[in-house]
């Protein structure tokens, strides 16, 4: 990672060198750069909000943005370092049973909310009271606690907490990074879902200022804060939609940061005034972007055939190409920066020959001379969905239509709306499509690929079905030694990329620029930016003019 | 009299009917529905009981006939039910921003109609003369040019470039401090660059309908006739000719309406201006029913009353419609 951020630094120094010889070197900036170097309290960071929240009530939301909010108020239980370890959180420490049933969680006794209550063990099972019940509709956060024995979740005493399940599950303990405590007393009064939507009321270093829909949040800083004090006294999130929009705004200095589409932050980065202002940050997220091969189509059903239909990515072109450099190719559903990622395996090659080959070993042949492979007079035809409003997907469509015209392959490039993509998708009405995941700190994969987590159960929507994957999925949530977990995760890693049910194409980089007046900027493995601890609590600002 | 207008607000109402089931069955048909745009964000495993307990709480579940007369029901209490996705009163966010869109649509058509009208008037009176001319190709070069391209350059240009007026939003960050005047500099401030957006196209629509209004009445005998009489040329134009002028543009006011409460979705999303136009766009973009519905009301509505406040003028406006009116 550190790589990145050191190449532009060396770009910006030999352009700088070759075009600002006239400007002398100002000693001022030196001045700057040594009072930057420590840390300074103060100051008011400007963020940008790519879509409103959903909510401000912690437990209902919905989108990675509605949780770089609420991390701000809220503290979960327990929080990821930048390597992505556990690390404490609003519990300072806990035990887990050797069952792996029961957790024990003891919490910060000098935890507050910013109304100034303490934080007590009955908080939090008031909230996983509140997670698990249906009424309540916490859609997203609900599906981490399903196993959860509510009876046997009980407060011990005022700072301990035992929280029990009926199933021992591996990737439960992350799942505690997602219960962000609610006070009881504030948040039982009312109507839970619509009441809290616009207040907020946390044990997190920040306290509400006000909510203006689609326009504005902004917090301030706890003088009480039980925890370490961040350095920034305020932040200020302002809803900005559109990309453009934002990147003239940081380019102004409206706000401190945004993240940038590929393409324009590939053309922008060399622009050697803005890099006097901005920098130019990338990290690999958990997230990659695959084809979805519908294997109840009995055109798909084979994995040679999938196979061979992933030779004809020119991944390489796509890497190149669209993303300038900017993306990496990934060998199968765990990305390298997880722990259950499997380097041994290798990555498909490009190879149009040998796609052909593979083709007509499994009979199909261009008999009727129409440019397209056919067998039992059917042509080797299929759908290939997108969804709206992406250039990037239009792109790489356009070129995999074109490889595998030279393979023989017909595919017809649909573009739907998001919403009735996956309508088709998880209905199983489709071929293939061109999709991306966001996945979570834990690998488990099992709504993802455990053969009874078709829809409308889980999200296996290309109906993979694998005796092996299904032993190998349960056997690695079950596991609680992290050194067995790995070796059996790493197996499943191969398995998968053997059977091929996605053919993974790309993980792009995530594009960001801050404004040089931030300091502090860290990313971390995996979560780039933000949501680790400190993140962007632990940035702050130079006395410099934005 | 009245009972035209009686007539006239009868049809409305049935043609308003006629609206709400037409999009009723258009917004159910399309596919998906709120379930699956919360599956569809999501990367992890959603629960299920929970979302059931959301179809059910959204009377999603039930047969669509049930569903639309439940939500007639409601509408007609102005109850227009609980957006899926923010969980907020759908009446309540509408009220927050057809204000917003309101104002922003009102002063680029009365900009727009303030230099188009003047122009397409003088334009019909000397047609083929150079401002004749000139002013179409450059209103017609106006009405080509998309919109989020001209958005961009005007914010490159005044807001980047220059710094002179700010990039998004409605107010600045200390409005609320500011006095009476000072917040009125500060909302004109952010009106100049959408309001540009807004109204650059519409220069022409205004233009031409007022050049051929006129131009159709001042070719007319009356006319001829009072120049004859000895009538100066503003007289002519302005008292004869423009009056007779009105009818069709009582059309064009009937047509511009429906677009002050509509609000568009690509001006409102450059500039971040928190009007109908971006509501819409999302609340079709993740199957929000009740805050689609309740927007189409809005806007059926503006468009139902603007004809037949139309309809009302002609005849106020024409005898010869009111007329027609009684013979039936």
């Amino acid at each position: 990672m550190n790589r990145w951020i050191a190449l532009p630094a060396i770009v910006f120094l030999l352009l700088g060198g070759g075009c600002r010889q006239r400007e002398q070197p100002s000693t001022s900036t030196a001045v700057l750069a040594q009072d930057d170097s420590q840390p300074r309290a103060g100051g008011t960071l400007y963020r940008r909000l790519q879509s409103d929240v959903s909510s401000l009530n912690p437990i209902l939301t919905l989108s990675r943005y509605d949780r770089m909010v609420v991390q701000y108020l809220f503290t979960p239980l327990i929080q990821f370092d930048e390597n992505l370890k556990p690390i404490e959180g609003l519990a300072s420490a806990w035990d887990i049973s050797p069952d792996g049933r029961r957790y024990t969680f003891h919490l910060n006794p000098r935890a507050t909310f910013s109304d100034g209550q303490p934080v007590r063990a009955s908080d939090v099972v008031f909230t996983l009271g509140k997670i698990v019940d249906p009424s309540a509709e916490a859609v997203q956060i609900a599906s981490g606690f399903e196993q959860i024995d509510m009876t046997q979740t009980k407060a011990i005493d005022d700072k301990t907490v035992v929280v029990s399940f009926r199933e021992a599950l591996a990737s439960q303990f992350t799942q505690f990074n997602n219960l962000l405590v609610l006070p009881e007393h504030v948040y039982a009064k009312g109507d839970f879902r619509k009441d809290f939507n616009d207040t907020a009321v946390g044990s997190g270093p920040y306290k509400l200022v006000r909510r203006v829909p689609s326009s504005e949040i902004v917090m301030q800083v706890r003088d009480d804060y039980w925890g370490t004090t961040p350095y920034i006294a305020a932040v200020v999130f302002k809803v900005i939609l559109s990309d453009a929009t934002a990147w003239n705004a940081v380019k102004r200095g409206d706000i401190d940061e945004t993240s940038v589409p590929s393409d324009v932050w590939m053309r922008e980065q060399n622009d050697t005034s803005l890099k006097k202002k901005l920098d130019f940050l990338r990290y690999y997220g958990l997230a990659y972007n695959y084809i979805a091969w519908n294997s109840r189509k009995p055109l798909l059903a084979d994995k040679r055939m999938r196979r061979a239909l992933a030779m004809c990515l020119d991944i390489r072109s796509i890497i190149g190409g669209l993303y300038g450099g900017s993306a990496r190719a990934i060998n199968g559903h765990f990305t390298p920066d997880q722990w259950a990622y499997n380097q041994g395996v290798p990555i498909i090659e490009y190879d149009i020959d040998g796609a052909k080959k593979a083709l007509t070993s499994l009979g199909w042949f261009d008999r009727d001379g129409d440019g397209i492979l056919d067998r039992n007079g059917k042509p080797l035809r299929f759908e290939f969905i997108i969804m709206s409003g992406s250039a990037q997907a239009q792109s790489v469509a356009q070129l995999y239509q074109a490889s595998l015209k030279q393979a023989g392959v017909a595919i017809d490039i649909a573009v739907l709306d998001f919403t009735s993509a996956f309508q088709r998708i998880l209905a199983g009405n489709y071929d293939a499509s061109y999709l991306s995941w966001d996945l979570e700190p834990d690998p488990d994969p099992y709504p993802l690929f455990h053969s009874s987590q078709t829809p409308p159960r889980g999200q296996n929507f290309v109906f993979y079905a694998s005796k092996d994957a299904d032993r190998l999925i349960e056997q690695g949530r079950r596991e609680l030694d992290p050194s067995k977990r790995t070796v059996i995760y790493q197996e499943l890693h191969a398995l998968l990329a053997d059977d091929q049910p996605y053919a993974w194409v790309t993980q792009p980089s995530e594009k960001w620029v801050v404004n040089r007046r931030v300091k502090g900027v860290k990313m971390a493995k995996g979560l780039g930016l933000f949501l680790w601890h400190p993140a962007e609590t632990g940035w702050w600002l130079s006395n410099a003019p934005r | 009299m009245y009972a035209y207008i009686v007539r006239r607000l009868l049809y409305a109402l049935l043609t308003f009917l006629g609206i709400t089931v037409a999009t009723f069955a258009l917004i159910h048909s399309v596919p998906g529905d709120p379930i699956t745009f919360y599956t569809g964000i999501s990367g992890s495993n959603l629960s299920t009981p929970v979302l059931e307990a959301i179809r059910r709480e959204n009377h999603l579940d039930e047969p669509l006939v049930q569903q639309y007369f439940r939500w007639l029901g409601d509408a007609a209490t102005l109850d227009f039910g609980r957006s899926i996705i923010d969980r907020r009163p759908v009446r309540e966010r509408m009220l927050q921003k057809v204000p917003n869109t309101l104002l922003l649509n009102l002063i680029a058509f009365g900009l727009a109609a303030a230099i188009g009208i003047p122009i397409g008037v003088w334009s019909a009176r000397r047609p083929g003369r150079l401002l004749d001319r000139g002013s179409a190709v450059i209103f017609f070069l106006l009405y080509s040019l998309p919109a989020f391209w001209v958005a961009l350059l005007l914010m490159q240009f005044f807001s980047v470039r220059l710094g002179l007026l700010p990039l998004y939003g409605m107010t600045a960050d200390d409005h609320a401090q500011l006095g009476a005047i000072g917040r009125l500099a500060d909302r004109a401030k952010y009106l100049v660059l959408p309001v540009l957006t807004l109204a650059y196209a519409q220069l022409a629509i205004f233009a031409r309908f007022s050049r051929a209004a006129v131009s159709d009445v001042i070719r007319q005998d009356f006319i001829t006739a009072a120049r004859a009489r000895g009538a100066g040329e503003g007289k002519v134009l302005w008292q004869h000719a423009g009056r007779n002028a009105l009818l069709p543009m009582i059309t064009l006011l009937g047509l511009t309406v429906p677009y002050l409460v509509s609000g568009s979705v690509i001006v409102e999303e450059i500039f971040q201006w928190d009007g109908i136009g971006l509501l819409y766009f999302e609340s079709i973009r993740t199957r929000d029913y009740p805050t689609a519905m309740g927007l189409t009301v809005l806007t059926a509505v503006a468009t139902l009353f603007a004809s037949v406040a139309a309809d009302v003028l002609y005849s106020f406006a024409d005898p010869r419609v009111r007329l027609e009116g009684r013979r039936r």
